[in-house]
């Protein structure tokens, strides 16, 4: 797909491109409407797209939180009979698949798609089209996965689906089909994506943004695409064996004709340990930018964190059989691999020491975003410090596969990924949405959730370490189970209490804005790297003039020098230096059907792979369709609209001429740049979800 | 400063919170008793062997956690932005890191894990040992219960099969050889060693050893499908000459049924049981040395017809030697004979067949835990009639030297 | 038709006065290569499973499954001699990118459509090898070594077959409307991705015995 990519890259970029020629055919015109509900489904506005990603891996939270409720009010007394052992068997399966492939990867990569671009100072992504395709598909993809609960019920292997455990034999219904086909679906909408973005980080940096000036989120979100790129082959090689064992009748993981189960572990734990840093890296990120703002300090020791970054990514290949050290492997397997899992420790505990240096001597504002943050760190370093103690492959024999395990990764992706992802949440909903998260229901939140997740998983050790397994849908009288797992199943209840004070959060800070809005600038937090340099919620076009990087940090550079005992003084008043997000003409992708109808094809052919062959062809002839409907659409459509307001100024075949000829000079058209955008927003407004609504109107009431 | 003195406080209350709660778990994480699956209680040579590298390694783990979680209260207290902070003063310096620092923080916990690793590779190498003259042990993992197989003339035709209890003598390696039928399922007595997975077309190798005469419970630990969650197991430690009189016990041939009702039992087992269950001498017709190999079946144990095999179910030649039934689920004996350690469960004073879970099993299996027989997993409820369940009950009980006439 | 409808090179390489990429190459380019690499993971676990199993059933007793291997029915002399098809093809597209550059449509238009003949061989080669193994008796579920075997070549021949397609939709493209000489230079990378995949799989999986 990438090489039929034929819009050169850089037309985003202002100045002057020359015309590009263009032959329109009838059938191809591209959309061209920016506003309103239907230009969600065609936007290739990377901020558009990392806002879907948002709200549907946050569904999906909700669909995957239920899920563990349901597990914890199983397990709240010993011999409950809530589920069955085979409905029990289905919903851990899908909660654990759920939160992997549907929430934590697709939140991490809202957060890469929104801000990448804005922190490198780009306008957009490498490939927009691109970008649209890979949630288009990540999205068909999760539904079509999770209607398996509709169609002969849910997978019920387990997230790691061990062969021959997975095989039709012991798994007859159709659950197992949907993971493997949905899998691979959701694993192209990602590898797209990994490769746009690389792509992105590698190629669309700002004039200076050179790769020790990024913003240490951007460097790891780009460990993780890169691990992404890699990983992803792995799992869908593992996938494709199963969909053929499965419904092609070949045998690669039935021991009885020589196939041998321990290939599947092999390929899916040599994906699945990257996997593991693919999650939590960006969490990493995001605290590295949140704990420096409101520590009013740089980040401690800047080519330590992202060298650390780089070590886990690097080493993170090298430890995957950790997760098989029961399994029967060779002895001289189990010690290579227990002593490279020691190790990655080290690269680990640096990031948290220098979060910690990072804070020490330093001024700290205990926002919400901060306390998150705070919270990572602390429970981040219990999960390390479990994870460390499973390194040890002869104790890891008695800890693996109880509920040690599980209270150890939910420390990691919980404490670690999630509490990280909600502290991006709190830091950057003033910038995306324009107006700010009450910060006393966020703190309700914090606590909450702090505490609900530590009466959860904390007990989870003790049951672990006193022998309860893992993934057992019952347990008896007698095994000593009996007192933890009411706490916890009382502290998964407060968990969902603390969802509920955030969505109530989100609502009433809505609300309240609506009644009074107020703007809160480009640069509430007094934060230090590009993404607060332009408006909140940021223009179309994000950047009025790509900015020159001198610094890391370069945004707070521009805004304070430094005394000779190193303290910051101002030198500029923030709204001196921030855009002020009025350019025209600035000349940005056009809208596309594509991306959507060519994703739309592939779950329907996975439909077909799964009940018959012939249901598979209207998907074929979809995304056939869909491809080349996606190389013959014009590349800029001259009748199309571009900037997110010029196509009021300008219409017909001149505008791109005129829109690439104006300079992206902020003063001339401030006034009136601003009146139009708030007119067109008006009418627009209404039947947009509510959130967009809610930045559209922030510069509404602003204007008037 | 205040402030700091404010911060140090704080952390020192945080500090003793954190190490009170530590204290009382840990005071009583190790206690095995009312946790048959305790992994802190060791009881065995190898569990002994974890436990002692798990005592360094979580008082390491320990003491770093209580120092960074006590770092960051400290900090939260003591560099709080103060509330009448004014723009442009009491700015925080600066620092943009500090190299050796760093690098010393990145040296110092590699070499305590270096340090630690030494103990890491001792402990693997000692858990490696394949164990000196020991009994050999097969031990076959399938939905959802464990068979075990001695074979001691080498002569790959076990001599006896039973199920659910491995019995294995005390002061002796004791090596099992870990097969699976079907599914991937894991071998684990926490008391005695840590876990090993069973792997269809693989076998694979453990050893135990105990000084302590006790039963030891187990569990599987790799998801295996719907009863995965209560496939469990034992192993009774045996001094020596106990263990001898459990062998000489389990290769005795059934004694004739005396009376009416088992008798009927009998005659119900042949034409129904036998299908599945084989009990050595009676069924199918068979005489001891009977058809078991040492390789593993790789049948997945869905092909077999299983009309005349008895591999997909547990043989029950001597079932009451065995204290419980059903995947450890239900009890077999009354009271204490349930629980005693000893060779004969018969031979406790005052012991009685627990009839009533033995009928519970036979009204319907999937009562008791659930199976798929449909799909060939597990055991299909058999529909009997209440007398059935009765003349069955009475024949099953005879399976086994408690019942028979002293010899 | 007869009309040039191709950018030269040089004005696709961006003006002096907006900053090229921050990489110097360009982006699909880029792409394609992150998109290869990948692939390697891909055709890597493949060739890893087909080495695992290539010598199943047989070395062990008492499975089901045919006693035939791939590895006994191979056909050197006919599967090199559509091997050097392939690496043929390599050589055509080298030409079809050169006359790209030089922005010689008729000239890239015929080394194209020479480039998607020899695939289009090979794949008919491939096609002809594979009714040869089940007419042998091999089919795709006789055993784990025919299985592994298939799927290997089988998703090679596919990367091929989508070669050949995107190489046809090219020249008809270029026909009609503008086609910049990155795309053909990209298109290359990938089909030079696949020939090199196929050296590999057929030094490994053929040759080595």
């Amino acid at each position: 797909m990438a090489i039929t990519e034929e819009r050169p890259p850089l037309e985003l970029t202002s100045g002057d491109l020359p015309p590009v020629e263009v032959e329109t055919l009838g059938v191809f015109h591209r959309p061209r409407s920016t506003h309103g509900w239907a230009s969600w489904f065609t936007t290739v506005d990377h901020k558009k797209i990392g806002i879907m990603y948002g709200f549907a891996s946050f569904f999906f939270l909700l669909v995957g939180g239920f899920e563990a409720l349901l597990i914890r009010t199983q397990l709240a007394v010993p011999g409950n009979k809530l589920l069955s052992a085979d409905l029990y068997n289905q919903v851990f399966t899908m909660h654990g698949v759920t939160m992997v492939f549907l929430v934590v990867m697709p939140l991490a990569a809202a957060f890469a798609n929104y801000l990448l671009p804005l922190q490198i100072g780009a306008r957009d992504v490498a490939f927009p089209r691109m970008n649209a395709l890979s949630l288009w598909v990540w999205l068909f993809g999760a539904i079509f996965f999770n209607t398996s609960w509709f169609l002969g019920g849910g997978a019920d292997g387990g997230w790691f689906n061990y062969a021959p455990n997975s095989g039709v034999v012991f798994s007859p219904s159709h659950g197992i089909d949907f993971y493997a086909v949905g899998l691979i679906i959701m694993g192209i909408g990602s590898t797209v994506s990994a490769v746009n973005l690389t792509v992105t980080v590698l190629n669309m940096r700002a004039p200076g943004m050179t790769l020790m000036r990024m913003p240490v989120f951007t460097w790891m979100t780009f460990i993780v695409q890169v691990l992404l790129v890699f990983a992803l082959p792995v799992i869908t090689v593992a996938l494709l064996l199963l969909t053929l064992d499965r419904m092609f009748g070949a045998t690669f993981f039935d021991a009885s004709a020589g196939g041998d189960p321990f290939l599947w572990e092999h390929l899916f734990w040599i994906f699945g340990h990257p996997e593991v840093y693919i999650m939590i890296l960006p969490s990493f990120g995001i605290a590295s930018e949140v704990l420096p703002t409101f520590s009013r300090k740089p980040i401690f020791g800047y080519p330590f964190m992202v060298g650390s970054g780089i070590a886990i990514g690097f080493m993170g290949w090298g430890v995957w059989a950790h997760h098989m050290f029961a399994s029967g492997m060779g002895p001289i397997s189990v010690l290579a691999f227990s002593l490279a899992t020691m190790f990655i420790a080290v690269p680990t505990g640096v990031k948290i020491l220098n979060w910690m240096a990072t804070m020490y001597g330093g001024r700290l504002r205990f926002t919400t975003a901060m306390l998150f943050s705070i919270g990572l760190v602390a429970m981040f370093t219990i999960g390390g410090l479990s994870g460390v103690t499973h390194a040890f492959a002869p104790m890891d024999t008695q800890q693996t596969d109880t509920y040690y395990i599980v209270a150890h990764f939910h420390y990691v992706l919980f404490g670690g990924a999630l509490f990280g992802l909600f502290s991006g949440i709190y830091f950057w909903w003033p910038k995306i949405f324009g107006f700010f998260l009450n910060e006393k229901l966020g703190k309700w939140h914090f606590w909450l959730m702090i505490l609900g997740f530590n009466l959860t998983f904390g007990p989870m050790h003790i049951l672990g370490l006193q022998g309860m397994m893992r993934r057992t849908y019952t347990y008896t009288e007698g095994q000593g189970f009996n007192g933890w797992n009411l706490v916890a199943t009382f502290g998964a209840y407060l968990l969902a209490v603390s969802i509920l004070v955030f969505i109530w959060n989100v609502i009433r800070s809505y609300r309240a804005h609506r009644r009074n809005p107020v703007n809160p600038g480009p640069d509430p937090w007094d934060a230090r790297s590009l993404e607060w340099m332009i408006q909140s919620p940021p223009p179309e076009h994000n950047f009025d003039e790509v900015p020159v990087v001198e610094d890391f940090d370069e945004f707070w550079h521009r805004k304070y020098g430094h005394d000779e005992q190193g303290r910051p003084v101002r030198i500029a008043a923030t709204e001196d230096v921030v855009q002020k997000g009025d350019a025209t003409g600035v000349h940005l992708p056009s809208p596309s059907y594509w991306p959507i109808v060519l994703a739309a094809g592939l779950p329907l052919i996975g439909y077909g792979v799964i009940f018959n062959l012939w249901w598979a062809l209207p998907g074929v002839i979809l995304m056939v369709a869909g491809i080349y409907g996606w190389v013959l659409e014009p590349s800029t459509d001259p009748s199309a609209g571009h900037g997110h307001d010029d196509d009021h100024h300008h219409d017909g075949d001149d505008s791109d001429a005129a829109a690439l000829d104006e300079p992206a000079d902020a003063g001339t058209a401030d006034g009136d740049g601003e009146g139009v955008d708030a007119d067109g927003s008006e009418t627009a407004a209404e039947p947009e979800p509510a959130m967009a609504t809610a930045s559209a109107e922030a510069q509404d009431g602003g204007s008037k | 400063m205040p402030r700091k003195r404010k911060a140090t406080v704080v952390a020192l209350i945080g500090a003793a919170a954190i190490l009170l709660g530590l204290w009382l778990i840990i005071r009583t994480i190790g206690q095995p008793t009312g946790k048959p699956l305790n992994t802190l209680a060791p009881f065995g040579q190898q569990a002994q062997d974890i436990q002692d590298l798990t005592i360094p390694v979580f008082s390491v783990a320990g003491v770093i956690f209580v120092a960074v979680l006590v770092a960051v209260i400290w900090m939260v207290v003591r560099f709080r932005e103060p509330d009448d902070v004014v723009e442009g003063q009491d700015e925080p310096t600066q620092t943009h890191g500090n190299t050796p620092l760093e690098i010393g923080w990145t040296i110092v916990p590699a070499v305590l894990l270096a340090v630690l690793a030494v103990l890491n590779v001792q402990t693997l190498l000692k858990l490696d040992d394949t164990g000196e003259n020991p009994i050999e042990v097969t031990v076959v993992g399938q939905q959802w219960w464990w068979e075990y197989r001695y074979d001691f003339d080498g002569d790959q035709a076990p001599e006896i099969v039973t199920a659910t209890q491995m019995v294995m003598p005390t002061g002796r390696d004791v090596t099992v050889k870990i097969q699976s039928n079907d599914v991937i399922h894991s071998f684990w007595i926490p008391s005695l060693n840590g876990k090993k997975d069973a792997v269809p077309g693989r076998t694979h190798e453990l050893v135990f050893n105990t000084e302590n005469p006790g039963i030891y419970e187990g569990q599987c630990t790799e998801f295996c499908g719907l009863s995965h969650g209560v496939m469990r197991m034992q192993i009774k430690a045996l001094p020596p000459a106990e263990f001898d009189v459990w062998l000489a016990n389990m290769t005795k041939p059934p004694a004739q049924p005396t009376n009416a009702a088992a008798a009927r039992g009998e005659a119900l087992f042949v034409g129904q049981c036998a299908r599945c269950h084989e009990v050595n001498g009676l069924t199918p017709d068979s005489t001891p040395p009977f058809s078991y190999s040492d390789e593993p079946s790789p049948s997945y144990g869905v092909e077999v017809d299983s009309s005349l095999s008895s591999k997909n179910a547990p043989n029950l030649t001597n079932f009451m030697m065995r204290q419980t039934f059903a995947g450890n689920l239900l009890a077999l004996w009354e009271g204490d004979a349930a629980t005693a350690v000893v060779a004969v469960p018969g031979d406790v004073p005052g012991a009685v067949p627990d009839k009533v879970n033995i009928k519970r099993w036979l009204r319907n299996p999937q009562d008791v835990k659930p199976m798929d027989a449909e799909n060939n997993q597990g055991m299909p409820n058999l529909n009997l009639s209440e007398d059935q369940i009765d003349d069955l009950t009475e024949y099953l009980v005879t399976l086994g030297p408690a019942t028979r006439p002293a010899a | 038709m007869t009309d040039v409808a191709l950018e030269p090179m040089d004005d696709v390489e961006f003006p002096d006065d907006v900053h090229a990429t921050s990489t110097g190459i360009s982006n699909p380019k880029l792409a394609m290569w992150t998109y290869l690499a990948s692939d390697c993971l891909l055709f890597g676990g493949l060739i890893s499973t087909y080495l695992l199993y290539r010598n199943r059933p047989g070395n062990i007793p008492g499975l089901s499954g045919s006693d035939l291997r791939a590895s006994e029915l191979f056909n050197i002399p006919f599967t090199s001699m559509t091997s050097f098809i392939l690496l043929m093809s390599s050589l055509t597209m080298v030409l079809a990118v050169n006359s790209a550059i030089r922005s010689d449509a008729e000239r890239m238009r015929l080394w194209l459509v020479a480039t998607s003949v020899l695939g289009a061989m090979f794949l008919g080669g491939q096609i002809y090898e594979f009714t040869e193994f089940v007419r042998e008796g091999l089919g795709f579920t006789s055993n784990v070594s025919a299985s592994s075997f298939f799927t290997l070549t089988g998703l090679h021949g596919a990367h091929v077959a989508v070669g050949v397609l995107m190489l046809l939709s090219a020249t008809v493209y270029s026909m009609r409307r503008t086609l910049n000489a990155e795309a053909v230079e990209t298109l290359g990378l990938y089909w030079h991705f696949v020939d090199i995949v196929w050296v590999v799989i057929f030094a490994i999986v053929y040759l080595i015995p």
